[in-house]
């Protein structure tokens, strides 16, 4: 990862009629990174990439991809962009081989490049296995992959991912991660969204959080946890009177969710055995108490007081 | 319920059409007046007087007028003096169902005069002279190259129609449109796809007619394809208007079904426009592939030449580009709103 800024956007704004769906947003995204949009369905992730790939016009504010501006050298920004969206766009009556042709004819790749790139992309991606065989006839976790490789047959620069790993299984996402990290020492530079806080965790080098159209909080996923995500807590379930529970731990920054009590603390294993027989004492059992470490999720919350799951 | 309407409108009509005749009157007296006012005041015939006859043959050839009636000198004289009598017709047999509508009115409103006057004993015969067009021609001939001008409605506008929203609806223009690709190119590949589609359904149809029908027609290929190039880039254009404003591939194919199966009837593939009510003729009128449909007619059944169908390759030429122009703006203006 080098200095040199690749994407950069200032005071971002967006209307859709009366809803504000970008309200001044700015970040940059270095070289070489992996730059992580997290934040809930709404937040205005899809649309800001949609505007970085010159698929949607803004109303204020300016940006810029490699330094070509979006509206002057909209031409040039979409040619050093891949732009692999949530919904496979691959044409389902052709094969793979066929939808690299046509997505290489987009960005006019002169025969030689064509076939190096589905080299490449047979190797990196593992779409060789099945190349020839109808996208209609392929598995969901081949569709994904084939949709990767011909979002990047022109070899761009800049990689937008549009939440990629949605509906994956475990498995099939652990194994995309991988995909998307590699592109790192293939010196992408990838801005990636998504509403999984693991998903941010694991892969990204930074990560904005938005909310409301609006970059609520922007760092290292680390350093965002150390910062905002608070003490690491204390989750307790009670079997019966948790109202009372929280009462009871009071003196401790406690609160309620999902019948589940949070207390934020900075030395958890100091204080659990004190807070189990506090409980004990007054007569509330317990069925789980664990200590959790913070996760961007926690940040999420402790910025906007809700899940990021939550609609 | 359109399609019946439009049967009914067509055919539930007491006065089927209204025909050009031409009329030369060598003989000129009260009496060939009181034939050519008879003529006249019929709501089929619009009557025009040619003072010769190779002026009025020439308005035949032109297919200005659908029949040229020739009275001849001492038509009055032999009709009342009780010897034969007669009058000369010659008539465009291009359409089968025209001509036997105007020669058997014609014949019938000269029976009818001689039954009114009543007091001659002869009546008057209709000699119908060596016919200037070709007299082999039948429905088949006729329907050929309507047939031939099916893909315009549902190749071109039906395949291209499919092109833009399909793409919107599948999300793979979200694809194109974040290449490099120009948004005039893609309409340009769209078209380039519509016109490939149309070409080869345009080549089965000729050679199914030609093998199935044998139409005796003139296959001048060189000077059909521009026709059949203007008529699907109408077509094509149409389709991408549809396309540009459908809310699903559902909705833009059903509309352009429709309008298709409405358009045929409007613009004379299966009959000929004078076989049609006024109102649907002037709708038909403002509709550039209905010159397409007679440019090809006037190819296959009359040998018309380039200079006899400049004003239609005009007439397609500046519809196509206001229509592409339409198209562009609304595929500029649906992006633009994205």
């Amino acid at each position: 990862m080098t200095e040199k800024t690749v994407i950069q956007v200032e005071g971002l704004v967006k209307h859709y009629g009366e809803v504000t769906a970008l309200d001044g947003v700015s970040f940059s995204v270095k070289e070489g990174e992996i730059f992580g949009l997290l934040g809930p369905n709404g937040a205005g992730k899809t649309t800001l990439m949609e505007i970085l790939c010159c698929l949607r016009r803004f109303d204020e504010g300016n940006a810029t991809v490699l330094a070509f501006d979006l509206i002057k050298d909209s031409r040039k920004v979409r040619g050093s962009i891949g732009f692999c969206p949530q919904e496979t766009l691959l044409y389902d009556l052709l094969s793979v081989r066929e939808n690299f042709a046509f997505a290489a004819s987009l960005y006019s790749l002169d025969s030689k490049k064509f076939k190096e790139r589905v080299e490449f992309s047979s190797k990196f991606l593992g779409v060789g296995e099945f190349l020839n065989r109808k996208v209609k006839e392929l598995s969901g976790g081949m569709k994904r992959r084939a949709n990767l490789a011909v979002s990047i047959v022109h070899d761009p620069p800049v990689v937008i991912l549009d939440e990629p790993t949605v509906g994956f299984d475990p498995n099939v996402k652990r194994e995309f991660w991988e995909l998307i990290q590699d592109l790192k020492n293939y010196e992408k530079t990838v801005l990636i969204s998504t509403h999984d806080m693991f998903e941010a965790d694991e892969l990204c080098d930074r990560v904005a959080i938005m909310d409301k159209g609006k970059i609520v909080a922007l760092d290292k996923p680390d350093i965002l946890k150390e910062t905002l995500g608070g003490e690491t807590s204390i989750r307790i379930k009670t079997k019966e009177a948790p109202k009372k529970a929280v009462s009871l731990l009071k003196e401790y920054k406690c609160i309620m969710r999902d019948d589940e009590i949070q207390v934020f603390v900075k030395n958890p294993w100091r204080i659990v055995p004190e807070v189990s027989n506090k409980l004990i004492s007054h007569g509330v059992l317990t069925e789980k108490i664990e200590v959790v470490e913070p996760t961007l999720e926690d940040v999420f919350i402790k910025l906007t007081g809700r899940r990021l799951t939550e609609e | 319920m359109i399609i019946l309407l439009l049967f009914t409108a067509i055919f539930g009509r007491e006065v089927p059409f209204t025909a050009n005749i031409g009329i030369v009157d060598s003989d000129n007296t009260p009496l060939t007046s009181n034939i050519i006012s008879a003529f006249n005041d019929t709501t089929i015939f619009n009557v025009e007087i040619f003072k010769n006859k190779t002026q009025a043959l020439e308005a035949l050839n032109a297919t200005d007028v659908r029949a040229v009636i020739t009275i001849p000198k001492n038509f009055s004289l032999n009709l009342t003096t009780g010897k034969n009598t007669y009058a000369l017709l010659a008539i465009d047999k291009t359409d089968p169902q025209v001509t036997q509508t105007v020669e058997g009115t014609i014949k019938t409103l000269f029976s009818e005069f001689y039954k009114e006057i009543g007091n001659y004993t002869e009546p008057i015969s209709v000699i119908e002279e060596t016919s200037l067009m070709r007299e082999e021609i039948g429905y088949k001939e006729h329907i050929v190259p309507g047939m031939l001008c099916y893909p315009f409605l549902f190749s071109s506008m039906v395949a291209a129609t499919g092109a833009i929203v399909y793409e919107k609806h599948k999300g793979t223009l979200k694809k194109i449109r974040a290449s490099p690709v120009r948004p005039l190119n893609v309409l340009f590949g769209k078209t380039l796809a519509a016109l490939f589609q149309t070409a080869i359904s345009i080549l089965i149809i000729a050679v199914l007619a030609v093998l199935v029908l044998t139409p005796k027609v003139n296959w001048n290929v060189p000077l059909m394809i521009p026709i059949m190039f203007l008529g699907s880039m109408n077509g094509i254009a149409v389709g991408l208007l549809i396309s540009c404003i459908g809310r699903s591939p559902q909705a833009a194919s059903s509309a352009a079904t429709t309008i298709g199966v409405v358009l045929q009837f409007f613009i004379g593939m299966y009959f000929p426009q004078e076989f049609l009510p006024t109102y649907i003729q002037q709708i038909g009128n403002i509709i550039p592939m209905t010159y397409a449909v007679q440019a090809i007619r006037s190819i296959m059944l009359q040998n018309a030449a380039l200079t006899d169908i400049l004003q239609p390759i005009a007439t397609l030429v500046v519809s196509a580009l206001i229509l592409y122009a339409v198209g562009i703006l609304l595929y500029k203006r649906w992006v633009e709103k994205e």
